[in-house]
């Protein structure tokens, strides 16, 4: 369970990124987060495993409370257990898909044997189910760079998924997909959520995505939350309130003659 | 036999087909690829002993005489000034010789760079011989062409210009039909459509394509060059090289730091030059 | 924008680009005929025509006892010493690149000390390779060892300058997803900046090699081993099938390299 109780963020150089939120998850919920860019969205995302730092109030993942005490090795422990990936999937190319997606053991081992590149069976056997879920075991042995945008983005999932985690926060996972594999990646995202039961925050700026995949939504404004609640109560005037504006075409990924719109 | 050798790597690198079998929980089977890496360092390994051995590299020998190497370059560091007006004929010499010799090895590249483009010459032998003429001009080091040009020639700078030129022609050649081959063609078609004559379609469709590049490949050539023609004159070729080779034989450090200065200046003067010119280019 | 009536108007504003063309044009053409003024052509005499006559028949005439036999004076025995010469010499210059390298990437170390990085790579590289080979054998004694140390030095320069570019280019995503694993920080130096720098580093290492080998081939001259030293005195006393041993040994083994070099790079670049 993660809640947020009258957190605040204010930015080392002056910015009030979020205002007074208080949100409660509980484990195995499909989270978008939605708003303008420069609303907050990221910063939210970025809070729950200390990428970014809590400057008022309380966060507490998991019974772990987050804050600056939270530090080292206690923080890199806590981090273990909750998966990130990100809109540019931040793989290393020229190394094959299934060592990147190993990277992600290295936190568990020795500092030997995580020197030396030494994995174990159980790890590679790990790697190799993880990319089975997200549906790309074939390519295990391909050199990352050689892969689709989807595919890579389905290795850094296979990525977090190898981590064990309790938690997936992904920030804007599909922004830079084309809307066909957005579909599908956010697919695995589904499934993953629904079958490992594993809590998925992902914040999003296409509206049509966050509500056809989620099941709650919280649309993010100035900073504060401004609406929390199930994706089916999301109507077109709470959006206008959201956005600030009517929706454009850029804010949905399915444009209206895709038939697969809002 | 080969495969009991196969095997028997496979196990002396921990990579046997067991351990490389896998069986996920769904049934499905994985075969890792057998991994080249320990073969490779195995193999870098063995050469580099063979190298050891043959070079007589002895660690222990250089820490404890490496003052020598440091004594020189103290020695250095107290430039004679006054050698300059005695080096400044010769450092001129060598610009004027790399230059020159960038000049024709650059004119003579242009014809054989098409004529080695895949994309332009369609002919198989044509292509073939003169890629091969080409890499076997590349293989002599620019010192051994001024080493057989100076006795041809005779000692001086001649020799240095022509041997230079041979070898930016040389690098200059390849440089510049990779780059052609990888121009867009269609403009040329689309020009002799329109009923040019074939020169007209090159002229207006091909040249400004490759003009900006091959202009850069000169000027990083002529850049280059400077460092080796700086050497030439150890075999008679001409330049600096030849202050360098008696200064150093009578081991007036002091004057080769006044040589290894000037030359610094220069190499510095025209690859930053150069470097402002082909940023501009491209 | 502004609006244009004309094509007439239209090509009153087109670009002026005769003067950057004339300018250069003027320069290329001044410089070359400074040049000229000084460079005077020789005239070929009959010992110059003898010379480039005995090269051409000494090429298919070499001194087959030298080239297929193996011996230290055999040319066998003398390409090995120099190939060994340029691996040890990559080697080590690979090595001592790597400090430099991450001195002079900015994203490092920052403008300061990358400009002193830089500053100290480009004096190394001005010292001429004979010079350098001079003063290791006063570290070493006359030799390959002093060749491999020569090499290394002269190959600093260029070495330093190719990792900088791919240490610019690290994508510190990687490292950010590391950190989200709860990596620590040398295991992301190992997963994180390692590996997207390895492939560059063996490239631009077998680049060098291939080079060196070509330079290591006339270190021989100032006696920092390998064949130079043959190859030179069979020259200049006019021993021109010894010099066309020598010379063949250089073409073969420089072509195989460069043959074998372009393929693993091709190979590193693209992906198996």
């Amino acid at each position: 369970m993660i809640q947020f109780k009258n957190v605040g963020k204010t930015y080392p150089n002056g910015v009030e990124a979020l205002k007074n939120v208080s949100l409660e998850i509980k484990q195995g919920e499909f989270v978008a987060v939605i708003g303008l860019s420069g609303a907050g969205k990221s910063t939210l995302v970025k809070l729950v495993n200390k990428m970014h730092e809590v400057t008022l109030g309380d966060l507490v993942v998991n019974g772990i409370t987050v804050d600056s005490t939270l530090k080292g090795k206690e923080l890199r422990k806590f981090r273990r257990k909750i998966g990130m990936v990100f809109q540019s999937f931040n793989l290393i190319g020229r190394t094959s898909v299934i060592k990147n997606v190993l990277a992600a053991r290295v936190a568990d081992m020795s500092l030997m044997q995580s020197l030396l590149g030494l994995y174990t069976k159980e790890d590679r056997l790990l790697a190799l189910e993880a990319l089975d879920k997200v549906g790309i075991l074939e390519k295990a042995y391909s050199r990352a760079d050689q892969l689709s945008g989807g595919q890579q983005q389905r290795v850094a999932l296979a990525r977090t998924l190898a981590q064990n985690p309790d938690i997936i926060l992904a920030d804007e996972p599909v922004a830079s997909l084309d809307p066909i594999t957005a579909n599908q990646v956010m697919k695995d995202f589904e499934r993953i959520n629904k079958e490992l039961n594993i809590t998925v925050i992902a914040n999003m700026h296409h509206v049509d995505m966050a509500l056809k995949y989620a099941n709650r939504v919280i649309g993010i404004r100035g900073g504060e939350v401004i609406f929390d609640g199930p994706s089916k109560e999301v109507n077109e005037a709470l959006l206008k309130d959201i956005y600030g504006r009517e929706i454009t075409d850029e804010d949905i990924m399915f444009k209206p003659e895709d038939n697969e719109g809002l | 036999m080969v495969n009991k050798l196969k095997l028997w790597i496979e196990k002396a690198t921990f990579q046997t087909q067991d351990s490389r079998q896998f069986y996920l929980s769904n049934g499905k089977e994985v075969k890792q690829p057998y991994s080249y890496t320990p073969l490779i360092i195995f193999a870098l390994l063995v050469v580099s002993a063979f190298a050891w051995n043959v070079t007589n590299v002895n660690l222990i020998r250089m820490f404890l005489r490496i003052e020598n190497f440091f004594n020189v370059l103290l020695r250095m560091a107290e430039p004679r000034w006054s050698y300059f007006d005695r080096a400044l004929g010769p450092m001129i010499d060598t610009i004027q010789m790399s230059f020159l010799g960038s000049l024709i090895g650059a004119l003579l590249a242009l014809p054989v760079a098409f004529l080695s483009a895949n994309n332009i010459t369609k002919n198989k032998a044509v292509l073939s011989s003169t890629r091969f003429s080409l890499s076997l001009v590349r293989t002599l080091p620019v010192l051994v062409y001024a080493a057989i040009l100076s006795l041809v020639f005779g000692f001086g700078v001649f020799a240095g210009t022509v041997a230079i030129a041979i070898f930016t022609f040389g690098i200059l050649s390849k440089m510049l039909y990779e780059n052609i081959e990888t121009i867009d063609l269609s403009a040329y078609i689309a020009i002799e459509a329109t009923g040019a004559t074939k020169s007209r379609a090159f002229l207006t469709a091909i040249v400004p394509q490759i003009l900006p590049s091959y202009l850069s490949f000169s000027l990083y050539s002529f850049e280059i060059n400077i460092r080796y023609a700086a050497i030439l004159g150890y075999v008679g070729a001409g330049g600096i090289g030849l202050l360098f080779d008696d200064r150093m034989a009578w081991r007036r450090y002091d004057d080769v730091a006044v040589l290894i200065i000037m030359l610094f200046v220069v190499v510095f003067t025209i690859e930053s030059l150069s470097r402002y010119l082909r940023r501009r280019l491209t | 924008m502004q609006k244009v009536n004309t094509p007439l108007e239209m090509l009153a504003q087109a670009p002026k680009r005769w003067l950057p063309i004339t300018l250069a044009f003027v320069t290329i053409l001044g410089m070359s005929i400074w040049s000229l003024s000084v460079i005077r052509v020789p005239e070929i005499n009959d010992s110059g025509l003898v010379i480039v006559g005995s090269i051409i028949r000494s090429f298919a005439n070499p001194n087959w006892d030298w080239l297929l036999s193996w011996g230290p004076s055999s040319i066998p025995y003398q390409m090995y010493e120099t190939v060994a010469i340029a691996f040890l010499g990559t080697f080590f210059g690979a090595i001592m690149a790597i400090p430099m390298a991450f001195l002079s990437a900015r994203n490092i170390t920052g403008r300061f000390y990358s400009f002193i990085g830089i500053v100290a790579v480009t004096m190394i590289r001005t010292f001429p390779v004979f010079i350098l080979g001079l003063m290791f054998i006063r570290v070493t004694g006359p030799g390959p060892f002093a060749g491999v140390m020569t090499i290394s030095v002269a190959s600093i320069g260029m070495m330093t300058k190719l990792y900088v570019e791919s240490i610019e280019d690290i994508d510190k995503g990687v490292l950010e997803a590391l950190d989200a694993t709860g990596a620590t920080t040398l295991q992301k130096i190992r997963y994180g900046i390692i590996p997207q720098l390895s492939a560059n580093f063996i490239s631009n290492s077998i680049y060098r090699f291939e080079i060196n080998v070509r330079n290591a081939t006339i270190l021989g001259l100032v006696g920092a081993g390998g064949i130079g030293f043959t190859l030179i005195s069979a020259m200049s006393a006019y021993r021109w099938n010894d010099a066309a041993a020598a010379l063949w040994g250089i073409i073969i083994v420089v072509l195989f390299i460069e043959y074998f070099s372009t393929r693993i790079r091709k190979k590193i670049a693209s992906g198996e």
